[in-house]
């Protein structure tokens, strides 16, 4: 018993460690974003529309999302057919309760 | 000690002023300048105020005083002496204040240029200050303070016909104020050149100025907003500043995108796979929230909360993410709602199994009811709690309206 509970402890341990290691070591480079960068002086003072995203925007002002015209911003993503193991899950349990009557749980006493 | 170098420039100087072509007086003064390092290599190294002071009077004042001026400051910039250099260059700047407040707008290209190189050497001035064990910003502080006199040399024009008038020269200084109150960590400062735009009706309108001071500006104004927490103001402004921005400027545009998706999350308008893919660096940074924010996967959201914790505490962005959560939160109840058939009563339990599930080992059953009525409270559901029956009963049409209807979708983040 204390042996299969030592090695069920020990690749925990390694996990952790792994953790500690992915957000010491690996967590990605910012680039341009590490906190001492600042905006930049521009090269040149005036543009056009054309070199800038308003352009893709057909006249529209800019602030909405696809429905309003911008395809930079989606707004209608909620998804009803996600298929994972978390509405297996999910499944699972709603079948569960329905199964003790879906109601309140019975008085034990 | 004559340089005949140095009478060239004098006259080049003399003719742009006669000719009133800013740009080239910019050029002229630009303390880095091959003609610049030329001059300083003709006096051979005698070059001191007192040395050149027999060029008084060679040019109508101020100008004999600012040849002499940027000679002691390319002098100094070719030496490496910072903070020598910064102190010359406000000199510089104070003598030409004096010519730019009566003269018309020809004169900004030249007051940028000397304000922008006043900036980049009160920077280096501070480098060298901590590279020499002095803490602080004093440089840096000492530039904004008297680029806030240019300011009010631009503000106060009133002679000028208004196509060549100084005040086309505000937002780009104020823009120059504001980077120096960000690096120094001042920007409570910022309130007062704030208040001095409001304050003067007469400046043009910001979108009359050119797009380069109008999104630095706005990037400014959208930082401002978002530190103090008026999220609605800084979506606006980091929309206009991402929109206007030249496209070719890379990382400014992604500077601004960095700010802009998180607020935009909370209108429910989520980036979509063309825009991030042009910000490599932002799809790998909010992507794994974005996607979570969609499945309602609370697990990787928490999880990435952590793994990016600390590039977001220094971007001051890991609050703003941390109250994102409730979007996801929101999206793991509407997959409870959807399991369930979208029925109208769902026991608070089934709630909770789905937290527990989702790797919220240590949520309570009262905890997972709060949770439900808090999500109820904010608009992301629609509904109410039988706390007796335990039961959350579910309005039949929209129950988990679009985020992107929300009326108020930063009200509730004060």
């Amino acid at each position: 018993m204390s042996a299969s509970a030592a090695s069920t402890s020990q690749p925990v341990q390694s996990t952790s460690a792994a953790v500690e290691h992915t957000k010491d070591d690996d967590v990605p480079h910012l680039g341009v974003l590490e906190e001492d960068d600042e905006f930049e002086e521009f090269a040149v003072a005036d543009w056009d529309d054309s070199q800038t995203d308003l352009a893709h925007l057909g006249g529209t002002a800019p602030g909405a999302a696809k429905s309003g015209g911008d395809k930079l911003w989606e707004d209608n993503w909620d998804d009803d057919d996600i298929e994972d193991d978390f509405s297996v899950q999910l499944r699972n349990e709603l079948a569960k309760k329905k199964g003790n009557g879906g109601g309140p749980e019975p008085m034990q006493h | 000690m004559a340089s005949q170098k140095f009478s060239v420039f004098l006259t080049q100087l003399a003719a742009s002023l006669r000719e009133e072509k800013g740009p080239e007086l910019a050029y002229l003064l630009k303390p880095t300048s091959e003609h610049g390092k030329a001059l300083v290599k003709d006096f051979r190294g005698n070059i001191t105020r007192q040395s050149l002071s027999h060029y008084e009077g060679s040019l109508e004042s101020p100008w004999d005083e600012i040849a002499i001026q940027y000679v002691l400051v390319v002098n100094h910039c070719g030496k490496k002496r910072a903070t020598e250099a910064f102190k010359e260059q406000c000199t510089l700047l104070s003598l030409f204040l004096r010519f730019f407040a009566t003269n018309s707008g020809w004169t900004l290209p030249a007051l940028f240029s000397i304000l922008r190189d006043l900036r980049d050497l009160a920077f280096d001035a501070d480098l060298e200050g901590v590279s020499n064990g002095q803490e602080g910003t004093a440089s840096m502080e000492e530039a904004a303070r008297i680029i806030m006199k240019a300011f009010s040399n631009c503000v106060t024009d009133r002679q000028s016909p208004i196509q060549e008038s100084r005040k086309w020269g505000v937002y780009y200084v104020v823009g120059l104020i504001l980077k120096c109150y960000f690096r120094v960590k001042r920007i409570s400062l910022s309130k007062n050149i704030l208040r001095a735009i409001e304050a003067n009706p007469d400046i043009p309108p910001l979108s009359q100025y050119p797009r380069a001071h109008q999104v630095t500006y706005r990037y400014y104004i959208g930082m401002l907003s978002f530190l103090s927490e008026d999220f609605a103001k800084a979506e606006q402004e980091l929309t206009q500043a991402f929109y206007n921005c030249y496209t070719g400027a890379h990382s400014n545009h992604e500077r601004v995108l960095t700010y802009l998706i998180p607020l935009r999350m909370f209108r429910g308008h989520l980036p979509s796979k063309e825009l991030l893919q042009r910000f490599p660096v932002l799809e790998d940074l909010y992507s794994p929230f974005i996607h979570a924010i969609r499945t309602g996967d609370i697990r990787t959201y928490d999880a990435s909360l952590d793994r990016f914790e600390r590039r977001l505490v220094d971007l001051n962005l890991w609050l703003t993410l941390e109250r994102a959560r409730e979007l996801c939160i929101r999206g793991l109840f509407r997959r409870v709602w959807i399991a369930a058939e979208k029925s109208t009563r769902i026991p608070i339990s089934m709630f909770h199994a789905a937290l527990l599930i989702a790797g919220q080992e240590e949520m309570t059953a009262e905890e997972a009811e709060c949770l439900v009525a808090n999500m109820v409270y904010k608009g992301f559901m629609r509904g109410y709690i039988s706390h007796e029956k335990q039961m959350v009963v579910i309005a039949k049409t929209d129950a988990f309206p679009r985020l992107a209807d929300r009326p108020a979708p930063f009200a509730m983040l004060q």
